[in-house]
């Protein structure tokens, strides 16, 4: 007997949870189909008293439960609905705009100094195999945060061409089993690679049939060890054996990145435009239809980096962005026909 | 066609909320300022004095 990793089910909270420690309920929590077959195993952190004298050896003779990790990845091909969800608990802070079924999401990161949460929006991540009488997996992570996101988009027809990756860590909390009933996989709206719109720093590489790929993210770079303090609680509340669970989870200092591909050809002016650090904003665009897309806007950006390179037989220039703040540093306005994306 | 709105509350809830057009445009600047979304405010009711 075996079990295909195939048969891994996740689920995870479209709405954004109360606090770190309550958990989504059902209604609240979507499940879509993923690329990846890792699962997000929880990782129990141990320690043991070989170092202490008093045994007569330097044995280990008790093990101690000390902390609770938990972090994992999804992989998908982008879809206006996991774009939504991404750019709504990735930067942080959301507006939810329209009506059913059309709603929009404009996101930007949070800003403490102007008096937002320091925190990012958390959801629950289910993962489950067989379910039910034959269960082979079934447990809930509760009090996730998105730890970075990444879309790359690239030259060809497949899906596979456009793709978001998903890293996420948790408080550490578990619940098993989880007692959810998935709901039915949605159906995703795909943003292909075909659609993109694309301007940086002043030119249109669609326009002019140049671009050949593009890699934009963002990084919480969550301030995980800051999440045990005293009274951060227990894997199993009152049980100071079980474990210590995260009773917060800040961000630390964030980071967006943005790169791309084109082709170099007379008139391509990116390497002046490198010596120059000429600046400008970067405006990204994939779209489904007119009510489910994503446009990520870096308000301003210059080259770090510009080589001209070798691209199958093309010559090509490979650009590295700088985003750089000025009255923001990025938004995003997701539209798609899901409700309730992290509210 | 009505304008499409949201209701954005000031930041460090020092204020009254505001209500705003949907676009980007104008709701992206005011995250940044430290506006966040919230519900409208309940309209408020006319009192009208009883004289019995």
């Amino acid at each position: 007997m075996s079990v295909r990793t195939q048969e891994i089910l996740i689920g995870f909270g479209k709405a954004k949870q109360t606090d770190i420690a309550t958990a989504n309920v059902v209604g609240g929590i979507w499940q879509l189909k993923k690329l990846n077959a890792a699962l997000a195993n929880p990782k129990l952190n141990t320690e043991n008293d070989a170092e202490e004298f008093g045994k007569g050896h330097e044995y280990i003779t008790e093990v101690f439960k000390t902390s609770w990790d938990v972090a994992g990845t999804i992989e998908k091909y982008l879809s206006a609905e996991i774009a939504a969800w991404a750019m709504a608990f990735g930067l942080g802070k959301v507006v939810k705009a329209g009506t059913n079924p059309n709603f929009t999401y404009t996101c930007t990161p949070p800003n403490p100094s102007n008096g937002d949460a320091v925190e990012l929006p958390f959801f629950s991540f289910i993962e489950q195999i067989r379910p039910g009488a034959g269960v082979v997996l079934d447990r809930t992570a509760v009090g996730c945060a998105v730890e970075s996101w990444q879309i790359a988009v690239a030259s060809g027809p497949g899906r596979a061409n456009s793709k978001i990756t998903v890293e996420f860590v948790g408080s550490g909390k578990l619940t098993e089993p989880s007692g959810i009933t998935l709901p039915a996989a949605i159906v995703e709206k795909l943003l292909p690679s075909a659609s993109l719109a694309l301007t940086i720093n002043g030119t249109n590489y669609v326009t002019n049939k140049n671009i050949v790929s593009l890699e934009f993210g963002g990084k919480n770079n969550i301030r995980l060890e800051d999440g045990f303090y005293p009274g951060s609680g227990f894997q199993t509340p009152a049980d100071s054996t079980s474990g210590a669970i995260r009773g917060r989870m800040e961000y630390g200092n964030r980071q967006f990145n943005l790169k791309f591909v084109a082709r170099f050809v007379n008139g391509s002016d990116e390497l002046t435009k490198l010596k120059n650090q000429t600046t400008g904003t970067a405006v990204i665009t994939l779209t489904y239809d007119a009510n489910n897309s994503l446009e990520v806007t870096f308000t301003k950006v210059s080259f770090s980096m510009a080589e001209v390179v070798d691209t199958d037989g093309r010559v090509t220039v490979s650009v590295e962005c700088a985003p750089m703040y000025q009255a923001g540093i990025i938004s995003a306005v997701a539209k798609c026909s899901v409700d309730g994306i992290c509210q | 066609m009505t304008k499409e709105t949201v209701w954005l509350a000031p930041p460090f809830g020092q204020g009254e909320p505001r209500e705003v057009e949907a676009k980007p445009e104008v709701i992206v600047p005011l995250l940044v300022a430290g506006w966040s979304q919230c519900a409208a405010p309940a309209a408020e009711k006319e009192v009208t004095e009883h004289v019995g």
